[in-house]
């Protein structure tokens, strides 16, 4: 009989994530793809994969996430991102405490109870300049390729604050900044700061309860990370794969 | 060309075409059409398919009532004195003196109900109205400069009165209507009240509804008469109470109605407030839900949850948020705005219509402070025996959304139950994104979970 | 610029400084109208708070939703970073609801060491909102009694008038000599806007040293209204080649009182304020608005309209449109411009207003 317990699917805007548990909740395989248009026939090509890799029939109980979620026809049942990250994050670095989840559609702020669910959280407003597209955005606009945003942020100690909070200002800003000749790299740095500083008040409301922890594509960026670890004087701590704790969560959840 | 002018949309009707088109044909034929609701209500079963158990029957009398209201309207204009109100305005004395009331909030909810909003709201905008001002203000004047409307026809104001106790935005809006109809606009302004009211709050309140008192009996040409005026504030008074009643028999378990239904039963109240036939309505609705309680029949079908809502309801949604939650066990029983209409029942005396009056609208949920609203939720909380709230933080209501964040704050850590700000407008869809909004919904609903 | 040197305004810590040395505390203002001589009397000294544009919104947004406009947003931040912590009380003047949201949040939710006060402004100009603002003036003295522990006496409030209608009457002055003062728009703005933070002597000082002579302004004539303008748009607009012929700025004309000779304080207090000029905070009919515009643009040369709202401003949008229509009829033509407050004015905002410079000229 295979070993695998359960799977779960994340079915982000960005990638679409998947995850196989054994009994004990031990990650037994993973995949990770760019999300393609038609998002169902990908999963269930992905589904196919893990389960002809581990022997696994279509008896075992798949849960999906994401926002691509309700288009998952195999799934047992699907959850939000926000039980899910919890869940996953919860399991993987064993405490309770503050998730930052900044993904490409939301930002999310979940406080997470001592039974691993959560006990309140917050997203971004819909008008504000909080997500991971919007960091995406600007990276095409200066020619900056996303896996070094990070990087060129933090090269610099020269910064162009960025002041707006809706994306059409924040847009205009960044052009009448490149328009004055400004460096990408301060620019950046001012993005990824006028990011944090929107994160930062979303945890507050919340409630910081130690530890911060960080999950989702942007965790990677090593410019939030310590802009965050900055502006709330708090260690922020990293699962081992930020990018697959809602598969996981939602694998968890399956068993 | 004067701007009167620029409106041909407003005509006049004879007091032959009132009495033909509204006294013979159209309540006889709304009459008919109610005979046929009822009928096709009372053999309507429950579908297996819908989570929600068959709707009210009391709705065929209602929707008889209130599409008289807005057929009469039509023929209003030449034949009765036509006064524009906001919904908090002292009305009493105007019905007293014979006036034909239009509630130009209530129609951009009917243009949102229609899913008519945007497009009128649209007019509003190529005309210059910025879209960060208020959807029904939009909705109105895209309506005013347009003639669009799902209700026909409005008839044209004699006097505006606009009463400052839900925004400050309907006075800037009520402007623009005056200088559009050039008539007389009468303000009633209403201080917001930190804390509790002072004396010299409620003496300038008075003073304002007696000057009104005095421009409408003008333009109407006669006296307000005082027996006529205490029997518009008995039914006033006898209407909140019920509609009050009404709100409070979802108390019980399971809800016989939901608040989705309210913010549609809710029309009487605030239309025809001080009408005796407001009155006899909810004795009706009230007879109705006595029975489905007394059967334990809810109005969905499976109740695991029971919900607040906070601020206006987001009209162009309520179908659809009513089937949506009630899929997933979720009755929303209470609502802050629902309840706006019937909280104050206690303070209209109508041996003293006039102090009674002064107190009472300035005592809106709305013209209070934010602490008193977290308050009222409080309460309701503990009331109704809910799970959660969702807080609609509501782009074109300012007043009403201004506070939430802290509110929501403190419901979570005081009362340890979850509270979702849900980002919504309540009139123009396009700052109401279904992929986000049903996506924290859910996640509210998840948290809910373990205390289901 | 040459005439720059003519300006030498206290910082704020000076004045703070200065109105400790005589004996009077702080209090933080919100926007617009306030009845300054009684504060005076009471001892306290009036410092405005005008949204700080250098304040980012992001403490503030932990309290109101992101279509809050910045100055109530940007104040919240200010008091949570500990801006305000010299002021002994907070004042919010109802002018709108965005502020009728953050009076009551900060007495209910933030409850901050400073006493919040609140005033309600009437916003017709009847005799019945006379008979009220007379009455709540009077209920917010007494509680500026607790704030600063001193009863005025009959001597303290005419002091406290003579110094602030004097002040006052300076300001009217300033804005009546304006065509024959040497100084640019950003100066003569930067000194009329010192009144939010200078004593009233000391506003009187710097509005007598500005010097006479022909005034720098050159180009196309503008009136600007709205709310507030910092100081970089007026270089931005002498830039492109136009000046300002008078404004119609809450920061700015819409506070230019008319003094009382009345014997009660109250009265006297709520007189000037029902004496303010044209202003859609307090209710003014468009049509009142249009003619008074029409009446200065024609006489103080001004070609265009220039409205320059920060986002979000409801008071402000409703009136635009009619604006527009009346004083396109009268053949003047208007833009409207919004803008976010901050450090630098956005690239959009300045091309608009260079192109509609450029249709004028």
């Amino acid at each position: 009989m295979s070993r695998v317990a359960a799977i779960g699917i994340d079915a982000g805007s960005t990638t679409c994530k998947l995850v196989a548990v054994d009994q004990d909740g031990t990650i037994i395989s993973s995949l990770l793809e760019p999300t393609e248009p038609r998002v169902e026939l990908q999963v269930q090509r992905m589904l196919d994969a893990i389960r002809a890799e581990h022997g696994a029939n279509s008896s075992v109980r798949t849960i999906a996430t994401g926002y691509g979620r309700k288009l998952i026809k195999d799934a047992t049942r699907n959850l939000t991102e926000i039980t899910c990250h919890a869940r996953g994050v919860f399991r993987d670095l064993g405490c309770a405490g503050t998730l930052i989840d900044i993904g490409g559609q939301d930002s999310k702020v979940i406080q997470i109870g001592g039974d691993g669910r959560p006990v309140d959280f917050m997203m971004n407003d819909k008008c504000a300049a909080g997500t991971g597209r919007f960091l995406e955005y600007t990276a095409a606009r200066l020619g900056v390729p996303v896996p070094e945003l990070g990087a060129r942020a933090l090269s610099t100690a020269q910064e162009e604050p960025i002041s707006s909070t809706c994306t059409v200002f924040a847009e205009s800003e960044i052009i009448s900044l490149i328009a004055r000749g400004a460096e990408p790299d301060s620019i950046l740095r001012g993005l990824h700061r006028s990011l944090v500083g929107r994160v930062v008040s979303m945890v507050r409301n919340v409630g910081i309860v130690a530890p911060l922890m960080l999950s989702g594509g942007v965790a990677k960026n090593e410019a939030v990370r310590e802009m965050i670890a900055e502006a709330t004087v708090e260690d922020v701590i990293l699962p081992g794969e930020p990018q697959l704790m809602g598969a996981y969560g939602a694998a968890l959840l399956g068993i | 060309m004067t701007r009167s002018e620029a409106l041909p949309h407003y005509v006049e009707s004879s007091r032959l075409e009132h009495f033909v088109n509204y006294e013979v044909l159209g309540k006889t034929t709304l009459r008919v059409q109610r005979w046929r609701d009822q009928w096709k209500l009372a053999r309507r079963r429950p579908r297996p398919n819908s989570p929600l158990n068959p709707p009210l029957r009391s709705v065929a009398h209602m929707k008889e009532i209130m599409s008289r209201h807005y057929l009469e309207g039509r023929y209003a204009a030449g034949v009765r004195k036509v006064a524009w109100v906001t919904s908090g305005a002292p009305t009493e004395p105007l019905q007293a003196l014979g006036y034909f009331l239009v509630y130009p909030e209530n129609h951009a909810a009917l243009c949102g109900v229609r899913r008519k909003a945007q497009g009128i709201a649209e007019e509003a905008e190529h005309a210059g109205w910025s879209r960060d001002i208020c959807s029904y203000a939009r909705t109105d004047i895209g309506a005013m400069i347009s003639g669009k409307t799902p209700a026909g026809r409005l008839p044209r104001p004699d006097v505006l009165v606009c009463c400052t106790n839900i925004c400050q935005t309907v006075l800037h809006w009520y402007r623009v209507l005056a200088d559009y109809f050039e008539c007389p606009l009468v303000l009633i302004d209403t201080p917001f009240l930190y804390q509790e009211a002072h004396d010299h709050e409620v003496a300038y309140v008075k003073r304002q509804i007696e000057d009104m008192i005095c421009v409408a009996e003008e333009i109407a040409g006669k006296s307000l008469d005082e027996t006529r005026f205490r029997d518009v504030m008995t039914n006033a008074r006898r209407g909140a109470e019920l509609w009050l009643e009404v709100l409070n028999r979802s108390q019980h378990r399971p809800a016989p109605m939901t608040a989705f239904d309210g913010f549609i039963h809710m029309g009487p109240i605030v239309d025809m407030r001080g009408e005796a036939v407001t009155v006899a309505y909810y004795e009706r609705l009230i007879a109705e839900l006595d029975e489905r309680i007394e059967r334990g029949i809810g109005a969905i079908k499976e109740e695991r949850y029971r919900v607040l809502w906070d601020n206006l309801p987001i009209w162009f949604k309520i179908g659809d948020f009513s089937k949506w939650l009630a899929e997933r066990g979720v009755n929303v029983v209470a609502s802050t705005y629902t309840f706006a209409w019937g909280e104050l029942a206690p303070m209209i005396d109508p041996s003293q219509p006039l102090d009674s009056m002064a107190r009472v609208y300035l005592h809106p949920i709305l013209n209070r402070s934010t602490g008193h609203k977290l308050a009222s939720m409080r309460r309701m909380v503990d009331e109704f025996q809910l799970d959660g709230v969702i807080l609609h933080s509501d782009r074109s209501c300012k007043p009403y959304s201004l506070g939430q964040i802290d509110q929501r704050d403190r419901l979570v850590k005081t009362l340890g139950i979850p509270a979702l700000l849900l980002e919504a407008d309540h009139n123009d869809p396009r700052d109401y994104s279904d992929e986000q909004g049903s996506n924290r919904l859910e996640a509210f609903i998840e948290m809910m979970e373990p205390r289901g | 610029m040459s005439e720059a040197a003519t300006l030498s305004l206290p910082s704020r810590l000076e004045v703070v400084d200065h109105v400790r040395s005589l004996g009077r505390a702080l209090v933080a203002v919100m926007p617009i109208h306030y009845p300054r001589a009684m504060l005076r009397a009471h001892q306290l000294h009036p410092m405005e708070i005008w949204g700080p544009p250098h304040v980012e919104r992001h403490e503030g947004s932990r309290h109101f939703q992101a279509y809050t406009c910045d100055i109530v947003v940007k104040a919240m931040s200010f008091i949570r970073s500990g801006g305000l912590d010299a002021t002994k009380a907070i004042l919010v003047p109802h002018t709108c609801d965005a502020l009728q949201g953050m009076g009551s949040v900060l007495g209910d939710f933030l409850q901050p060491d400073q006493r919040v006060l609140t005033l309600y402004l009437p916003r017709g100009r009847r005799s019945s909102d006379h008979e009220f603002l007379r009455r709540e003036l009077g209920r917010l003295a007494r509680t500026l009694v607790e704030v600063s522990g001193h009863e005025p006496c009959r001597d303290d409030w005419d002091e406290a008038f003579e110094a602030e209608d004097a002040a006052d009457a300076a300001l009217a002055d300033l804005y009546r000599r304006r065509a024959r003062l040497a100084i640019s728009d950003r100066d003569f703005y930067t000194v009329v806007r010192s009144r939010e933070y200078l004593t009233a002597e000391q506003f009187c000082d710097q509005a007598a040293a500005l010097p006479e002579g022909e005034a720098p302004q050159r180009g196309v004539g503008l009136m600007i209204s709205g709310i507030v303008a910092e100081p970089a748009l007026f270089d931005q607009i002498e830039a492109m080649g136009a000046y300002v012929a008078g404004d119609d700025l809450a920061c700015g004309f819409r506070r230019v009182y008319s003094a009382s000779a009345e014997a009660d304080p109250l009265e006297r207090a709520a007189n000037r304020l029902l004496t303010s000029p044209a202003d859609p905070t307090c209710g003014t009919p468009i049509q009142v608005r249009v003619d008074t515009l029409q009446t200065r643009m024609r006489a103080l040369g001004a070609r265009g309209l220039l409205i320059y709202d920060p986002k979000f401003c409801e008071p402000e949008l409703f009136d635009v449109p009619l604006l527009r229509k009346h004083l396109n009829a009268a053949g003047f033509p208007v833009l409207h411009v919004e803008f976010e407050m901050g450090d630098r004015l956005p690239y959009q905002t300045l091309s608009r207003i260079e192109a509609f410079v450029e249709t004028l000229s």
